[in-house]
């Protein structure tokens, strides 16, 4: 993955040599050593403990240290207003963190509410409304300082009762879809106005990343009390009153949502734009005639349609910055169905490879060309994927897997395990059923293509509205789907979320008589998904993250196919800088318009 | 007149209850689970149950639709299952006003380029002015809305940067924000009207021009322009106005697709979207606000008759 346009100054190349030796300074065999807990206490992580977590995952490379966008704009001044057009999407139904359920609004909330912490380019949590903090032994106790003199854009006072009120309502479940992400914070208590004490339930590595990042986390993503009892939850959800750079000034259901700078934002070099216009655009080529008109200015929300991207990087007005996305795309299997159909996986590999249903589920999953897929699915961008935990996560990446892995490409591999399974040639497999949505058919054809061609083995696609695929996946009524997940910043997103027996998405409106499981199910893995989930040192959390995620792959929990690229077009008037360049958010509070 | 009018106004309320309640039981038997989808990022099974009981969809759906219609009595459409729950008559109230926009500019825009191009081609029958506005007429019915949509996006806003590629703007900013994000989608969804009526137009005008009473016209040494527009136009509107009314009624949300390529969030896109998301007070409130529309344009079309034609009297 790399990104199109590269910085050129001089003075920018000088800096990311001295970054890159300053980084590499200590043990470059092994970065982490000698790395302790207190290095990993807020405010912020420091540079250096950064760029030894990518040294130490063998991440850190020029490329990386660059940040991808474009070099600052030296026309760019504060003020002006910067035209949105979110793609993909009709409209925006709620930016109340306790309700939203999509990355594309999360993305608009993000400039409006703040969190405790907030992720910047490296997926690293920093401090947000929380100065700094300290963890206790255990990883049981955190205390938070909090800033004094923030205010919400209605003028109230932010304090520890704002987050106390935001813990309370995110925890019932009649108030927030999240009450779940909060599920192991036992309480939190007042220790003065601006300091917190933060009591979990057991130790939790993601809680930084995910539980109490304004973004991605929404949980804690902190609400005025004021507001909410004077709008009432509808209108706020409309119009949310946060302590974030923008402020919303008007929101015309399904049109347009205008925020305008919050003068009284506790950084006051930020927000640089004086107002921002967010507008939905479902249709991919009205979206393209509007950027490239100069209706508007850059493009946030779903996933740029992938036929586009070359037409905007040939568009001398438009920049093209790409990154590696927080997210994975697979085609899962139902283990309960023949001809993958395997009873229990709690085996070594070498013992399920005898079985006939594993041997089918990995002929698949190695007869998958991911590069040949990417190359005519998404135009060339994207990293193949071998397992859930994203490149996006860098230090939690495994690039090795793409070796090591039992789905490895290997067409004539495939071949033999079909064959062994008694289906030579694909012979004697039924046409097999893909649920797909509807927007995904193209992808899905591909898929169909590279398994005709290299196993004859018949797909038919069977494309679903979201709420009858849902269904249909969470009832396990299925042969093959298309699914996966974004915005994943954190290992839990992907291997909580996805791998465990008790994964929300794991077949969880089964029949649990016929099925006593989803479409995956190893103690191995569940045993080792707990334990990283409470293993605050990273290096050890990598390793059982590391290790988890090769075992998915090998007993194929799914088909992995992809990481999907993080595209982000804009018109070259607008400087979006790089420490606002973070997988998968649009933070606007540092961009500015020339 | 007015028990005529009363008379088909209790037949409006029927069909629209007919409609509403065909649309409330149609819905629920659509495979779908809309809280298991808008969950699904939350996963809990639990929360899933009791969001459902909150939103009363545990209940039987006749106990449903009883709970459904009382609210409706008072005026209630309910609430929005998605997102923050918003009232649907809101949702509704804020994209009637685009819709109105769209439909009306639209239907002017059909008008404008119908009726001199069905009349010219009506009195020049067979000449090249008539072939052209055939040609026309073919090219509008052939041409899809949202294609046509496309081109004039690429040619007058990517191209020639004249106006904006999409968004609404509201009248209230100023008649040309609201005039120059509407002129190209009307453009799209008025042609192919206009291609209908200016048909329409041209066969009834060649109808009424062969009558008795315009030989006899046109014997008394009528100007030809009074002939044709004050004896024979009027009488060769009865259909064309009968298809208006349809048009109007079509336009207010049949123009989704339209709305889509401009991104225009009118009462088409809250329909298509509350079906496609399973929001099922969305697209009842919706549907009552369309069928209200539907049956009152055709009533109003009904009364259009006795103005253009004294003749039609409906208490005789």
């Amino acid at each position: 993955m790399s990104t199109k346009k590269y910085y050129t100054d001089g003075h920018i190349r000088r800096q990311m040599k001295a970054d890159h030796d300053h980084a590499l300074d200590f043990d470059p065999g092994d970065p982490l050593v000698g790395l302790h807990r207190s290095d990993l206490a807020g405010p912020q992580l420091e540079r250096r403990t950064v760029l030894r977590l990518l040294a130490a995952s063998g991440a850190l490379t020029a490329v990386h240290l660059l940040l991808p966008g474009v070099a600052p704009d030296a026309h760019a001044a504060a003020g002006g207003t910067l035209k949105a057009g979110w793609a993909g999407v009709g409209e925006f139904r709620t930016l109340d963190p306790a309700q939203i359920n999509q990355v594309l609004l999360f993305q608009i909330a993000s400039n409006v509410l703040s969190g405790l912490t907030h992720i910047d380019p490296q997926l690293v949590a920093r401090g947000d409304l929380a100065i700094d903090w300290t963890a206790s032994d255990n990883g049981t106790e955190y205390v938070f300082n909090l800033r004094e003199g923030v205010t919400f854009h209605n003028g109230d006072a932010f304090t520890a009762d704002d987050v106390i009120y935001t813990f309370i309502r995110s925890r019932n479940p009649e108030n927030s879809i999240h009450s779940r992400v909060v599920a192991n914070v036992a309480d939190i208590e007042k220790l003065s106005d601006h300091k917190i004490k933060l009591k979990l339930k057991a130790p939790q590595a993601s809680l930084l990343v995910k539980t109490l990042e304004r973004a991605s986390g929404r949980a804690m993503t902190i609400v005025s009390r004021g507001a909410i009892e004077k709008m009432g939850t509808a209108q706020y959800g409309l119009t949310p009153v946060g302590t974030g750079p923008f402020r919303v000034t008007d929101h015309s259901l399904g049109q347009l949502i205008t925020l305008e700078k919050f003068d009284k934002y506790y950084d006051p070099e930020r927000p640089k734009l004086d107002k921002v216009t967010i507008q939905p655009i479902i249709d991919a080529e009205p979206l393209a005639a509007a950027i490239e008109a100069g209706d508007i200015d850059i493009i946030g929300g779903n996933p740029i349609a992938a036929e586009l991207i070359d037409r905007f990087e040939a568009n001398s007005d438009l920049n093209v910055s790409i990154i590696t996305g927080p997210g994975f795309q697979s085609v899962w299997m139902n283990p309960h169905r023949d001809p993958f159909k395997v009873a229990d996986f709690n085996k070594p590999v070498a013992e399920l490879m005898k079985e006939k249903g594993f041997k089918v589920r990995l002929a698949i999953a190695k007869a998958i060309d991911r590069d040949r897929y990417i190359e005519r699915a998404q135009f060339g961008r994207g990293t193949p994927a071998y397992g859930s935990i994203n490149p996006a996560m860098g230090f939690f990446f495994d690039e090795s897997l793409a070796e090591t892995s039992n789905q490895r490409f290997d067409v004539e591999e495939a071949r033999k395990l079909l064959a062994d399974a008694g289906h030579p040639n694909g012979e004697g497999i039924p046409p097999l059923k893909i649920l797909h949505t509807p927007s995904a058919r193209r992808e899905v054809q591909v898929i169909k293509d590279i398994l005709k061609r290299n196993l004859n083995i018949d797909i038919v696609l069977d494309p679903k509205d979201f709420p009858v695929l849902i269904d249909a996946f969470d009832k396990m009524d299925w042969d093959l789907t298309r699914l996966g997940s974004g915005g994943d910043f954190d290992p839990d997103d992907g291997i909580v979320d996805w791998m465990q027996t008790a994964s929300k998405f794991n077949g969880r409106n089964r029949d649990k008589e016929k099925f006593p499981f989803g479409f995956f199910s190893d103690n191995e893995v569940d045993a080792l998904i707990n334990q990283q989930a409470v293993t605050a040192e990273p290096k050890k959390r990598r390793e059982l993250v590391r290790k988890l995620n090769k075992i998915t792959s090998d007993k194929v929990a799914s088909a992995f196919i992809f990481h999907p690229a993080d595209i982000l077009v804009y018109r070259k008037s607008v400087n979006f800088p790089a420490q606002s360049r973070i997988p998968g958010l649009m933070d606007l509070d540092r961009v500015t318009i020339s | 007149m007015t028990g005529y009018l009363l008379r088909r106004s209790v037949g409006a309320i029927l069909v629209m209850w007919a409609v509403a309640t065909l649309v409330f039981f149609m819905l629920r038997a659509v495979p779908g689970d809309p809280i298991a989808a808008m969950l699904f990022d939350v996963g809990d099974a639990d929360a899933i149950a009791a969001l459902k009981a909150k939103l009363g969809l545990d209940q039987p759906v006749y106990v449903q639709y009883v709970k459904w219609f009382l609210l409706v009595l008072q005026g209630d459409l309910g609430n929005s299952i998605y997102g923050s729950r918003i009232e649907v008559s809101r949702i509704v109230m804020e994209a009637l006003p685009r819709t109105l926009s769209l439909a009306s500019l639209a239907f002017v825009i059909a008008i404008v380029i119908a009726v001199p191009a069905g009349l010219i081609s009506a009195i020049r029958k067979h000449s090249a002015l008539d072939n052209m506005v055939t040609v026309f007429a073919f090219l509008g019915l052939a041409m899809p809305d949202f294609w046509l949509g496309i081109m004039l996006i690429i040619i007058f806003a990517a191209n020639l940067h004249w106006l904006p590629a999409i968004g609404y703007a509201p009248l209230s900013q100023g008649f040309w924000p609201w005039f120059s994000h509407l002129i190209l989608p009307a453009i799209a969804v008025g042609t192919p009207f206009a291609a209908i009526i200016a048909r329409m137009i041209r066969s009834s005008m060649l109808e009424v021009l062969n009558s008795d009473y315009i030989n006899v016209a046109n014997a008394k040494g009528l100007k030809k322009l009074r002939v044709i527009l004050v004896h024979a136009f009027p009488n060769a509107l009865i259909p064309v106005v009968t298809v208006m009314g349809i048009a109007i009624a079509l336009l207010m949300a049949g123009a989704v697709v339209v709305e889509n390529v401009f991104a225009i969030k009118g009462l088409g896109r809250v329909l298509i979207e509350g079906i496609l998301n399973r929001d099922y007070p969305v697209v009842q409130g919706a549907i009552l606000v369309v069928s209200t529309i539907f049956v009152f344009a055709n009533l109003a079309v009904d009364v259009l008759y006795t103005v253009i034609d004294p003749r039609i009297r409906y208490d005789s």
